[in-house]
């Protein structure tokens, strides 16, 4: 199997390249049971986020153990934006939101409890890999819905073009 | 409205409850949003690791900051089993469990390369939460499918009766 080389501080891996589209393949990161990524990426972030950040926001599932380390070495809270509502959310901010790279609509849920920790704040969106930008902008869009204002956007890895707006420890390429 | 409040080492929360049908409300533990409790916990949960635990095994999303916590304090790896199917999956091992809780069964899915990691070790079972057991025991049937052998079950919260040999930091109520 055909691998990418990275480095995340003073840890590497070989990342599987698998075809995700007839010609596409992509370098595939999942930092869910790599402790020591997740570790390394999150201390080396934490160090990056802008002092005037209030809070740390992402999308459930994959970057969630990184926002907790990101957060602990922080300091700075989190919370993690929901893609089905729970029964125990307390007026969730639920939107459905056309993503920009499939079309397709996909929902995002804002627990109303975390609302007030968003609103009139500066916020960092947190994720693994930002690729197409799809969520990215999915969950900016709901950010600033709530009254929130995005800040600063943190990623372990930037994919495919150059985004210049994001915050990134690596870039991966796209293998075409 | 009666209170319930958990204190696990410096750090005391107030639980939030959820009313199930007509038998009360449940109290719920979450660890997303929340390094400090997550932190203490897993400090005190580490020392529960039933003796030797190569791998542990958990499932998404409430346990995920917890597990790493436990993954970075002990050393040991993890494995994260999710509850849908991912399109980057690889021959991923599925099963489903009949939820006591909610009354709606689940399916988890154990992608092909992260079972191989389970191969020939002993693995623990790892929950935030563990009530009947259901889920605890699917992931016990998908640690023996992927050659691993179960070696004990851990939760930092025991709620309810289970006949699973279980290591536990407190006991919950079902109801209150």
């Amino acid at each position: 199997m055909k691998t990418h080389h990275v480095q995340v501080g003073t840890v590497s891996r070989e990342l599987p390249i698998v075809e995700v589209a007839p010609g596409v393949s992509v370098a595939l990161f999942n930092m869910l049971g790599d402790t020591e990524v997740t570790e390394a990426a999150g201390k080396a972030l934490a160090a990056l986020i802008p002092a005037d950040v209030d809070i740390l926001v992402t999308p459930e599932v994959k970057a969630l153990s990184l926002a907790h380390v990101i957060s602990r070495e922080s300091g700075k809270p989190y919370i993690v934006i929901r893609k089905t509502q729970k029964p125990y959310m307390v007026d969730p901010v639920v939107r459905e939101v056309v993503s920009i790279t499939t079309g397709k609509p996909q929902t995002l849920v804002l627990d109303g409890f975390d609302v007030d920790k968003i609103r009139g704040h500066k916020v960092a969106i947190v994720d693994d890999v930002v690729s197409s930008g799809g969520t990215l902008h999915s969950i900016s869009q709901i950010i600033q819905e709530v009254g929130g204002e995005v800040a600063a956007v943190i990623a372990v890895f930037t994919e495919g073009q150059e985004r210049p707006e994001v915050t990134a420890l690596g870039h991966l390429p796209l293998f075409t | 409205m009666e209170q319930l409040n958990v204190t696990v080492g410096a750090v005391t929360r107030d639980l939030p409850t959820v009313r199930v049908g007509s038998t009360g409300r449940v109290p719920l533990v979450e660890f997303i949003g929340d390094p400090e409790f997550t932190n203490a916990v897993a400090a005190e949960m580490v020392a529960l690791i039933p003796n030797g635990t190569e791998m542990l095994l958990s499932v998404v999303t409430n346990a995920l900051p917890l597990v790493h916590e436990l993954s970075d304090r002990s050393g040991i790896p993890y494995v994260v089993v999710r509850k849908k199917r991912r399109t980057y999956m690889q021959d991923p091992l599925i099963v489903d469990v009949p939820s006591m809780t909610m009354g709606v069964a689940e399916t988890l899915w154990l992608d092909g390369p992260h079972a191989a990691r389970l191969k020939g070790k002993r693995v623990t079972i790892v929950q935030d939460v563990i009530a009947s057991g259901g889920t605890a025991q699917a992931l016990a049937r998908l640690t023996e499918r992927a050659g691993g052998t179960v070696n004990g079950f851990l939760a930092a919260f025991k709620q309810g009766e289970t006949t699973l040999p279980l290591h536990f930091l407190r006991e919950l109520p079902k109801t209150i």
